[in-house]
Order: structure tokens, then C-alpha cells, then sequence
């Protein structure tokens, strides 16, 4: 599914932010990527939805080598990622249905299956009855489970969060992690960036510890080690 | 979905023109300030060459001859003077035309037609009405007359200048044409101005918008899409408005101006409705142009995809 060789990447000479990285994630695993504040775990990200390209090594996505992607080809490698951030990155001005529905519109789905699928994935993250709610009226967990529900209105294959409960208290991210298991088990892989040791550790799933830029440890059932 | 994602564009710009109305209202009052110049440099630029024309139409050497000239060598003078290169055309006025066209000229005057009667003899001479193929030919033409050999024959000459009048038009309407392309030119670089600094705003207040547009697999035409649309409303709204404002000034500007070219077959307002879409078409792209290469500039400099 996610396949990196020999990958770095580098911002001008002697600044590497992921240096040599391997790695193969298959179809329907959950791996949590874990390393303190500058190790390259963004980076990384960056790199799987080509927000970055790598300066060396090649990168395969679901069969897909986008290491020399080209910029209009971006979109359709995004519409079958869901991406999740810390910041939520919701429109203030859009009702939680609307805020879901945008990511439909905008790759051109028509109205009536947007109708039928947001319902069905606010209903998956719990939100059904915040239709009409502006994100502003909702918790910070709410707000998340709504950018969850946008990530999947795509039906992506991966879902790729960022540091989802960097801005959550520990019931509120404990929440999101159980949704993003969740989503596992429907056969979506999902890749979570964290930093947060309880969640890592409580998951028991596979870990891949950076430091450096470079992994240091890859364990199927993993525990935070730095 | 080609054609969702165009209505979905047009939405979003239709949404941004509305949020932000005040400033798509000063863009587009630029804009057709722009128009309303270029508009009515053209329109002098029109009403110049009409009058120079009208002018023009009525300049001539008139060349008279003595009744003792034969047919024959009138004929031969023809010929010579339509050979001229400076000559568009010799009309030849014989004796009996020339009396005809007194009399249709005094119809009403019995003493004159009276008098005319008692005499025996036709005593109108015959003539030629030269044209010059351009204004500043007929010192030429007159400068070969006399270098003729049928110079014994002519009795006289007739040639109004209207030079003065023409070069005083002549420089009056190149005088306004050259500050109404100055101004045209001024405003052109303030709308651009302006219509480049509307889109940056947009940009910058669709920021987070356009962000997650790119995260959720939005194509660069898509995100670019409503940007380009806003600027072709703009366009389309103010020619719309020139026009609007324009006609009707036309109308109450007509009397006025078809007065100064009484006698001459011009009429503004006419000329406005058989040209309507024809100037409607030249404000429109010049909106057009000026809109949208100014949001192409901003686009690309300010909104990354």
C-alpha cells in the first residue's frame, strides 16, 4: 500500500528532515509513526500526500510510484487519501454538514450523492444530530470528529492523521483514536503521526519510532520508546 | 462532472462577489470610468473625422472656360487633367447645364429668369469641377493648370480653401484624442491596479478556504475557477453599465451634434443603434482584457496550488 526506499528529503544543503527512510505499510494496517518535535514524522507525511518530494529514493503509493508526481496529478492522489490535522482546518462559516459536503463539491461529486453519503459518514463519527451546527458550536473532539467525517467522504483507502489529538483533552483524543480504529476495521489503513505517549501505547499496534530523520525502531506491537 | 465543478465555480464566485460587494463595487465603478473614457475618446475621435470628412466633401477647383472653346478641345483638357495623379475625378459642365442649373438655382427669382430670357446668347461658360484624391493635392493641380497649353482657354478659377478649417479641426480633434488616450491610458493602469488588488484580497481572505480545497483533492482549475469567474463578471457588469449610462447620454448629446453637422448625413444616434453591438463587443473586451489579465497576474503570483 505505502511504500518508501531509501527516501530523504532535504531543504538545502546539510538540513535533512528524512534521511534514507524504508518503510512498507500494508493495505488495512494501522501504524502509528511516533518521534519528538523535529524528528521528521510531518515530514514524512508531507512526503505520502507529495505535499513535499523527496530529493532521493521513490515512493509508491497503492501501486502508484508518485515520486515524480506531476502538480495535476496531486488531486486524484489526495481524493484517495483522507487526511486529518491537529488544527482541525475546518471553515468557520460552514454548518458541519456543509464543512463535510465542501470536500465532495469541490472534486465534483453530484448533489444527490452528496446528500446520501455525508448523512452516512457523520453518522460513522457520531455526528448525525450537529448537522446544523457551526464548528464553533462544537467541542474540540466534535470539531475533529468532523474533519474525520470529511476525510471519508472521499472513501479513501488511507487515512493519514497528523497529530489528530495534539489539541484534545485525554477522553476527547482517546475518542478519536477509537474512531480511527474504527476506521481501520472497516479495511481503511491508517497512518497516525503522535507524539502522545498514551495513546502509542495503549493501542498495541504497529510503531515506527523516528529520530533524526532517520527510523530507529519498527515493532509490530510497539510501545512509545524515545 | 466537468460540468458541476464549472456551476460549482461560478457559485463560489457569485458567493465571493457578495461577501465582498463593497470592494466588487469599487472595482467595477473603475472599470467603467475606464470604459466610459475610452467610450467617449472614440466618440470624438468619430465626430473629428465626420466633420474634417464633411469638410472635405466640399472642397473643389472650379476651372471656367471661354465660350470660344470648341467641344473638342474641352475634351482633350479633360483627358489631360484625369490624368493626373493628384485628380480623383473631372466633372465636365457644359453651357446648357450650366444654364440649367442657374435656373434651377433662381427658380424663384422671376427678375433674374426674366432677365436671363432677354438674352440672345447662353452667357453661362462651360466647366470643369476638379476633386483631389486628398486635401493637400490642390496646390498641386492648380500649379499643373498652369503650366498647360490649354491655359488661353480657361477664363477663371474658383477654389475655396478650406484648409484652415480643416487643419483647425484636424488639430483640435488630435489635441483631445491625444488627452483622451493620456487619460484612457492612466485609467487602464488604475484598473488594473485596482482589479489586481481585489483579487489579492480574495486570495488572502479565501486562504484557509483554498487550503483545504488543495487537501481534499481540489484540481488547480477548480481553485483558480471562481477567482477567474469574479473577474469576468466584473467585466461583463461594467460594459453592461457603460452601455447603460452611455446611451442615454447619447440620446440627450444628439440634438447638439447632429445640429453642427446640419446638412450632412450623419446622424449620432443612428449610428450608435446600427453600431450598438459593435461598441458594446470593443467595451467588453477591453473590460475583459484589462480584468483579466490583471487576476492572471494576482493568481499567479499570490495563490499557490
Amino acid at each position: 500500500m505505502i511504500d518508501f526506499k531509501n527516501v530523504t528529503k532535504e531543504y538545502g544543503k546539510d538540513t535533512a528532515a528524512v534521511k534514507n527512510v524504508s518503510l512498507h505499510i500494508s493495505a488495512g494496517e494501522f501504524v502509528t509513526i511516533v518521534g519528538q518535535s523535529g524528528t521528521g514524522k510531518t515530514t514524512l507525511a508531507k512526503l505520502m500526500i507529495a505535499e513535499e518530494r523527496p530529493t532521493r529514493g521513490s515512493i509508491v503509493i497503492g501501486g502508484w510510484d508518485i515520486t515524480h508526481i506531476r502538480h495535476y496529478e496531486i488531486p486524484v492522489l489526495r481524493r484517495q487519501m483522507g487526511v486529518i490535522y491537529q488544527d482541525f482546518k475546518l471553515l468557520q462559516k460552514k454548518k458541519v454538514f456543509e464543512n463535510v459536503a465542501f470536500a465532495s463539491e469541490v472534486s465534483g461529486t453530484p448533489s444527490k450523492k452528496i446528500h446520501k453519503i455525508v448523512p452516512q459518514v457523520l453518522k460513522i463519527v457520531g455526528l448525525e444530530k450537529q448537522v446544523d451546527k457551526f464548528p464553533r458550536q462544537l467541542s474540540g473532539g466534535e470539531q475533529q470528529r468532523v474533519a474525520i467525517a470529511r476525510s471519508l467522504v472521499h472513501r479513501p483507502k488511507i487515512i493519514l492523521a497528523d497529530e489528530p489529538t495534539g489539541n484534545l483533552d485525554s477522553i476527547n483524543a482517546q475518542d478519536i483514536i477509537n474512531l480511527l480504529l474504527k476506521i481501520n476495521k472497516f479495511g481503511t489503513t491508517v497512518v497516525l503521526v503522535t507524539h502522545n505517549h498514551d495513546i502509542v501505547n495503549s493501542l498495541r499496534k504497529r510503531v515506527i519510532t523516528m529520530d533524526h530523520g532517520m527510523i530507529i525502531s519498527d515493532q509490530k506491537h510497539g510501545k512509545y520508546i524515545l | 462532472m466537468f460540468f458541476i465543478s464549472i456551476i460549482r465555480t461560478i457559485k463560489f464566485a457569485l458567493q465571493n462577489f457578495w461577501r465582498n460587494i463593497w470592494l466588487s463595487l469599487v472595482t467595477i465603478i473603475i472599470l467603467l470610468l475606464t470604459l466610459i473614457f475610452v467610450s467617449v475618446l472614440s466618440a470624438l475621435n468619430l465626430l473629428g473625422d465626420q466633420a474634417i470628412k464633411s469638410v472635405q466633401d466640399k472642397v473643389d477647383i472650379d476651372v471656367f472656360f471661354i465660350t470660344d472653346s470648341t467641344s473638342d478641345q474641352l475634351a482633350t483638357a479633360k483627358g489631360i487633367i484625369e490624368s493626373y495623379p493628384e485628380v480623383k475625378d473631372v466633372t465636365y459642365i457644359t453651357t446648357d447645364q450650366a444654364l440649367e442649373n442657374f435656373k434651377v438655382a433662381h427658380a424663384d427669382d422671376e427678375q433674374i429668369l426674366a432677365s436671363l430670357d432677354e438674352l440672345e446668347e447662353n452667357p453661362l461658360p462651360a466647366s470643369f469641377v476638379i476633386k483631389a484624391k486628398k486635401l493637400n493635392q490642390y496646390d498641386a493641380i492648380i500649379q499643373r493648370l498652369d503650366g498647360e497649353s490649354f491655359k488661353e482657354l480657361i477664363l477663371s478659377r474658383d477654389f475655396q480653401d478650406n484648409a484652415v478649417l480643416i487643419n483647425r479641426i484636424s488639430q483640435i480633434t488630435t489635441r483631445l484624442t491625444q488627452v483622451g488616450i493620456g487619460v484612457s491610458i492612466l485609467f487602464a493602469v488604475i484598473s488594473f491596479l485596482v482589479v489586481f488588488n481585489t483579487m489579492r484580497i480574495a486570495i488572502y481572505t479565501h486562504r484557509e478556504e483554498v487550503g483545504i480545497m488543495r487537501l481534499v483533492g481540489a484540481t488547480n482549475w477548480f481553485i483558480r475557477g471562481p477567482f477567474m469567474w469574479e473577474s469576468l463578471l466584473y467585466a461583463v457588469l461594467a460594459s453592461v453599465l457603460t452601455m447603460a449610462l452611455l446611451y442615454p447620454a447619447a440620446l440627450v448629446a444628439s440634438p447638439y451634434v447632429n445640429a453642427f453637422f446640419e446638412g450632412y448625413t450623419f446622424d449620432f444616434v443612428l449610428f450608435i443603434r446600427s453600431n450598438f453591438w459593435q461598441i458594446f463587443l470593443v467595451q467588453m473586451a477591453v473590460s475583459l482584457g484589462l480584468s483579466m489579465l490583471s487576476s492572471m497576474v494576482a493568481i499567479t503570483r499570490y495563490l499557490k496550488v
